[in-house]
């Protein structure tokens, strides 16, 4: 007998097991990227560690230092005996600090793409295409 | 480190008349980790399991479990422990209820409750006749066998072997709650490498009788940029031609 999955959050929450980044930081992302997209808002609670842990077939000491990791960021709060939350007021990140991390995700794109002998106007269509899947699968990603 | 481990196999050989099948091998369990020990068929993982479980005698080298010699010491050390063989040794011509309520007699430590509700959410009825369970079902029911002592250390050896994708997968649910309830410490062999993915915290590949690796899985995946099956293919497979 299978527990009934929430296909939400594992849809909305991708691990890669081929990808180098380390999986928590995966996860952490996945977070981020839906509290930035607005559709993950404050006062929302976020699944267990056990309950991702187990949809996403991953060691639970995983799930759990990325919500870590989170707390410690001021975006999540866990509240005792009863789940874990977003934060009511998730601190916005900071336009230089976005601008950083953008800068330098491009760079690594950029150099996958070159190193494979893409073309700009291939590796551009592909960026789009990434835009389009993950706007469709979480509402609010503004295209 | 040292005394966080549960599991520390020092230098150990295996020789079977001429045939070396484990060739000094060392390798920790850290407490509350999962260590996947990979490795072709004859690769020598079965016998360092046995020698784990205090059933051979390494030629040389030792394994020491909760910090003392398994093989000195097996009866009191592996009441700790739990394992989950390969195939299930469970009389089919008994009933599930016989069998758990055997193994309740055994361990001080059972846990009745848990082992009740465990087999009531994977569906298999205390009343079955063990023969009459589906290769997953009896999978799971080995699990909560296991599971039911508490155990400190679990020992699985190729669990999801011959299992469907449907029970594989409702193997990984139960021993991933198990991990998160109870953070048990776990060894396991497996050839199900994206199963275990993104659940060991280390890995080990014997090859030839030795142990060709022995990394954190996060720390592979950033050096070598590869999924396990890619690095443990590579690695099998080059060391073959050698």
């Amino acid at each position: 007998m299978t527990p009934p999955k929430n296909d939400s959050w594992t849809n909305r929450i991708t691990v890669q097991p081929a990808d180098p980044r380390p999986i928590w930081s995966q996860i952490e992302e996945g977070l981020r990227r839906m509290l930035a997209s607005g559709s993950l808002g404050p006062g929302d609670t976020v699944p267990s560690v056990r309950e991702l842990a187990t949809d996403l077939r991953i060691n639970p000491a995983t799930v759990s230092k990325a919500y870590q990791r989170l707390v410690g960021a001021g975006l999540l709060e866990v509240r005792r005996g009863d789940g874990t939350y977003v934060s009511a007021a998730p601190p916005a990140v900071k336009k230089s600090e976005q601008t950083r991390v953008i800068r330098q995700a491009a760079m690594n794109f950029a150099s996958v793409a070159i190193t494979h002998g893409a073309e700009i106007g291939t590796a551009r269509e592909a960026l789009d295409d990434a835009w389009k899947e993950l706007s469709s699968n979480q509402e609010g990603v503004r295209s | 480190m040292t005394n966080e481990s549960v599991v520390r196999v020092e230098n150990v050989s295996v020789r079977y008349n001429k045939q070396l099948v484990v060739d000094q091998v060392s390798l920790e369990v850290a407490r509350g980790s999962v260590y996947a020990l990979l490795g072709r068929n004859g690769a020598g993982k079965s016998s360092l399991m046995r020698c784990l479980l205090g059933l051979q005698k390494p030629t040389s080298g030792r394994v020491l479990v909760f910090g003392e010699d398994v093989w000195k010491h097996r009866a009191r050390l592996l009441a700790r422990a739990a394992y989950v063989p390969e195939t299930s040794d469970a009389p089919g011509q008994l009933r599930v209820r016989d069998i758990v309520a055997f193994h309740e007699s055994m361990y001080p430590t059972w846990d009745q409750a848990a082992v009740r509700a465990r087999l009531a959410r994977v569906g298999v009825s205390d009343t079955a006749m063990v023969s009459a369970l589906s290769k997953g079902q009896r999978a799971l029911f080995t699990l909560a066998l296991a599971l039911g002592s508490k155990p400190e250390l679990l020992v699985l050896d190729d669990p999801t072997l011959g299992l469907d994708v449907v029970a594989r997968n409702d193997f990984f649910s139960d021993f991933i709650g198990e991990l998160a309830d109870r953070g048990t410490t776990v060894i396991l062999t497996t050839h199900d490498l994206a199963g275990v993915e993104g659940i060991a915290d280390r890995v080990g590949i014997l090859q030839g009788a030795r142990l060709a690796l022995d990394e954190e899985v996060e720390k592979l995946k950033v050096d070598r940029g590869q999924s396990l099956e890619q690095i443990f293919t590579e690695l099998t497979r080059s060391a073959g031609r050698l």
